[in-house]
């Protein structure tokens, strides 16, 4: 197989870049990048790429030396014609395509999981520094298992009667209402969520809901509703019992959060 | 002949009707696996996942079904909607494993492929069927697949004459999307309120929308629904009009004495084959020659069946439409000249309208769970003065101010259509919270069916907390119901002397979001259907720019590439 030469291989990469953040980004992942952002990371490359091949001057010269073959070298003709039909070709294609498309809406950026706010309430009552509440019911796991279990399935009764139409029968943020939500309602089973919050943390989100969030999360498109306008506090801990025994993954405690 | 001879034939015909499919349905064994033995692990299995829906001891009870609409079904009924054996029967174990793995779409009944292993629905299968007891003598046999008719124009217009024909329309209405006469007042086996499908909207048909699903469906009928089994509207050696003659003759309380006469001319005209039949469901053999009597006299109906499929079929599309097409945005084009009317042609010309799905209400009492309008579907045009939009959302019902029957409320059908007061100049900037506002408030143009051309405009701060606006901008409304569809047409200046209207200006993103009501599902202020946040945009007035730009690039790009040639050229020549 014939060396790469330099040049062939920056324009490999370049490409490569763009088709990862256009089609495996946006086609696989399904999470389409606004053109805005693949326009910078692909700038950007360009930038590493140029700052690359100009540290050195034998490289420059190793780098420019196809492009100045294929413009001067008579031996070059066809390669030559080639690249004179294409460019101009490619940046019609280009232009045109920029020019009919239409303006995107504006990305939303959101937060999906913001600090939470230094005190734990329910309604008006504080509860506690938010950092140091802990679940009053997750004691029993160890001392009384019988009386945990009904904590278990007094939660997974409110879950049902309360939170499955958006988070899914099995947790998974698939609820038949979900298709007309944006965001999206959390998926439980998704290991980046219980395991890397404290239980206060989701008493905050369950009790104050999405109109309880800060700006930096848009407040004012979650649907997530604000549940100590139904549920006890104590249906609270024990519907978050019930997220962690189902799932399987455990909250954080106060202990590893301060690491 | 009295009353009471034309009740007792009246049973043995519907003897008869039972008796109808066991015969179409030629002797087809189920294909496909059987169930494994019902186990422990299947019931903790069955109890883990199935059974906050279906009660733990199956019998439709668990902790959400209060608030679902179809209910869970109750596996003690031994009812079963989504089959491939015939009417009257309890499905196949294939069946069953074939509607845990793809769940029932349009209800809450979740798809459990991706979720459990094939082991695992088998073993769920078997503990289903340990709730009823007749599965263990049940039929194994299926429906015939085998004459089905392709999908062709021709096909779809047969299928058509029989749509209104077999009365469907009277459930379904003229056009299919549920809005029947009998459609209000439709009950499933425990009495609770039953939707006729929206054949449009054939995402939401509870066994797919596939030609062969929908073709059991027919034949196989939708156990505990209203949904009648189509072999029911037909008598074997009758012709079709004689089919429906005798049947509406039975149910009739008096019949004249030339009625009478028509009747038994009728009767011993069919009496044929009923008496095959009958002697078929005593166990008695019958002869080859009088199976083929029956099977010619079956194949009309199956073939009637398949072009009703394609039918249906043709009126639906595959999957639901992606929310307001595209990238989340309603986008109003530019129109050269006045604007659109309600029926104008011009609207036509877009293509797709942008679809916003719709979903119950269940952040703020009361709440709505089971919403029955899913979606709203919009299109717009403007000029340099004003913005014409098209609003569509299907309802079965019309259904004028009335007191609803359980809560004694005033009940109405009703839309609002809701934009921020302030636009929001960059995606960072706050919008007004998304179920009509909240510290920010919301601008919102409110329609109702007894005003069919006004719209109120209101502002909310929270959803029990609109005001009318004092002054009302000159806005052209009309808004018409027409077979199950609402059509809402509105012209609106872009600019209005009042500050607390919304301007419309090109290529500004303006959020817009949408609250409807359907009174007959007793829909009144919180209790209604609602959309998140999406964009209105007017798109740019096109320009010839797209034909100029791009070929000047081109040159400026052969241009350099030129200089570039000739640069390197002399300067290699230098070199030399
Ligand atoms: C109307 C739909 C809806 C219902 C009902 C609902 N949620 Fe949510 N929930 C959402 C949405 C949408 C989000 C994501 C947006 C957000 O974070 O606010 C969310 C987020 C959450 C989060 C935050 C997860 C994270 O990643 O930080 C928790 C915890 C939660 N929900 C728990 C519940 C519980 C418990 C119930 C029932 C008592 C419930 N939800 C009912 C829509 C809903
Ligand atoms: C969120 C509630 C819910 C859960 C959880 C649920 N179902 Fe269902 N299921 C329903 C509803 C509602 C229906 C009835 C739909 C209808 O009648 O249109 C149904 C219907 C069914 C049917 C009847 C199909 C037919 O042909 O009529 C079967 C079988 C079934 N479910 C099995 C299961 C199994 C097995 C599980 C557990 C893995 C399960 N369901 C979990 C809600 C649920
Ligand atoms: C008495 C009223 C009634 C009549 C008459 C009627 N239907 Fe239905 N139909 C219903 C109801 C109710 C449903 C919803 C069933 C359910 O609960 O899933 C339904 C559902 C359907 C479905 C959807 C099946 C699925 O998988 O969800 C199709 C297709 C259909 N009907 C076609 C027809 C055709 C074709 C006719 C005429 C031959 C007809 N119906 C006559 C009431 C009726």
């Amino acid at each position: 197989m014939p060396k790469l030469s330099l040049f062939t291989k920056c324009v490999i990469l370049f490409a490569a870049v763009w088709l990862f953040l256009e089609f495996f980004i946006g086609g696989v992942w399904s999470v389409p990048l606004p053109a805005s952002v693949i326009g910078m990371y692909l700038g950007l490359i360009l930038v590493a790429i140029l700052v690359h091949v100009s540290v050195e001057d034998d490289r420059f010269r190793e780098f420019l030396r196809p492009i100045k073959e294929t413009l001067a070298d008579d031996k070059r003709r066809t390669r030559c014609t080639v690249l004179f039909v294409l460019v101009p070709l490619v940046m019609l294609v280009f232009t045109f395509s920029k020019v009919s498309t239409k303006a995107e809406a504006p990305a939303s950026v959101r937060i999906a999981h913001p600090a939470p706010p230094d005190e734990l309430t329910y309604g008006d009552k504080v509860i506690g520094p938010i950092q140091e509440v802990e679940n009053p019911f997750r004691h029993l796991e160890k001392d009384d298992k019988d009386a945990f279990r009904a904590h278990a399935e007094n939660g997974r009764r409110v879950y049902y009667q309360n939170c499955f139409y958006c988070h899914g029968d099995d947790l998974d943020g698939e609820g038949h209402f979900a298709h007309g939500l944006n965001p999206l309602p959390a998926n439980f089973q998704d290991p980046g969520i219980i395991p890397n919050f404290q239980e206060s943390f989701f008493f905050w989100r369950i009790s104050k809901g999405g109109p309880g969030l800060p700006p930096s999360a848009t407040p004012w498109d979650s649907a997530m509703p604000v549940w100590e306008d139904y549920l006890t506090e104590e249906e609270i801990w024990d519907v978050i019992i019930f997220l962690s025994e189902y799932t399987g993954y455990k909250p954080r405690t106060f202990g590893e959060a301060a690491h | 002949m009295n009353r009471l001879f034309a009740k007792k034939s009246f049973i043995i015909h519907i003897a008869s009707f039972l008796l109808l499919p066991a015969i179409i349905t030629c002797p087809l064994f189920a294909q496909g696996k059987s169930a494994p033995a019902a186990s422990e692990a299947g019931n903790l299995l069955y109890i883990d996942k199935c059974g906050h829906c279906h009660g733990i001891e199956g019998a439709g009870d668990g902790d959400a079904a209060e608030n679902l609409l179809p209910r869970p079904r109750d596996f003690t009924s031994g009812l079963y909607k989504i089959r491939s054996t015939e009417s009257g029967n309890l499905p196949t174990d294939q069946d069953l494993f074939e509607v845990i793995s793809n769940g029932m779409p349009g209800s809450s009944m979740p798809a459990w492929k991706g979720l459990l292993s094939e082991d695992e629905r088998w073993s769920l299968v078997a503990q289903i069927k340990t709730y009823f007891d007749g599965f263990e003598e049940a039929s194994r046999r299926v429906i015939d697949l085998s004459g089905k008719i392709p999908y062709s124009e021709e096909s779809v217009a047969k299928g058509k004459t029989f749509y209104a024909e077999l009365g469907c329309v009277e459930c379904h209405g003229v056009l299919g999307r549920g809005d029947g006469t009998s459609a209000p007042d439709l009950t499933d086996e425990s009495g609770f309120r039953s939707w006729p499908a929206n054949m449009e909207h054939s995402w939401n048909f509870r066994g797919g929308s596939a030609t062969e699903e929908i073709f059991k469906r027919f034949i196989g009928g939708i156990a505990g629904s209203p949904m009648p089994a189509f072999v029911s509207s037909f008598r074997l050696g009758l012709t079709d009009a004689e089919s429906a003659r005798i049947i509406a003759l039975e149910d009739q309380d008096e019949m004249t004495e030339e009625e009478e006469a028509e009747y038994t001319q009728l009767e011993e005209k069919a009496y044929e084959y009923e008496d095959i039949m009958l002697r078929i469901e005593e166990g008695e053999e019958i002869t080859h020659e009088e199976q083929n009597k029956l099977d010619e006299a079956m194949k009309p109906i199956f073939e009637k069946s398949w072009h009703l499929a394609n039918y249906v079929k043709s009126l639906g599309r595959e999957g639901r439409p992606p929310a307001a097409v595209g990238d989340k945005v309603l986008r109003s084009q530019y129109f050269v000249g006045d604007l659109p009317g309600l029926n104008d042609a011009a609207w036509s010309e877009i293509k797709e309208a942008s679809y916003f799905p719709l979903v119950g209400q269940v952040v703020i009492e009361p709440r709505q769970f089971n919403p029955s309008i899913d979606s709203v579907t919009a299109k717009s045009y403007y000029n340099d003065n004003e913005a014409a939009f098209l609003f569509e959302w299907d309802d079965r019902t019309k259904t004028l101010p009335q007191a609803d029957d359980e809560t004694g409320e005033t009940v109405e059908d009703a839309i609002a259509i809701q934009f921020p007061v302030k636009v929001p100049k960059s995606p960072s900037d706050p919008k007004p919270y998304f179920i009509w506002g909240g510290r920010r408030p919301v601008y919102l143009w409110h329609w109702k069916v007894s005003e069919p051309n006004k719209i109120t405009e209101m502002n909310a701060k929270g959803i029990d907390k609109a005001t009318v606006q004092a002054s009302q901008s000159q806005m052209q409304v009309e808004g018409v119901y027409e077979d199950g569809r609402y059509r809402l047409w509105v012209k609106r200046a872009l600019k209005t002397d009042d500050r607390n209207d919304l301007k419309f200006e090109p290529e500004t993103f303006i959020p817009i979001a949408f609250s409807a009501w359907d009174g007959a599902n007793g829909d009144v202020k919180t209790k209604r259907a609602i959309s998140t946040w999406y964009s209105f945009v007017l798109d740019p007035v096109p320009s010839n720019k797209r034909f100029v730009y791009p070929p000047v690039v081109a040159l400026i790009s052969a241009g350099l590439l030129f200089g570039l040639r000739k640069s390197v050229r002399n300067r290699e020549k230098l070199n030399q």
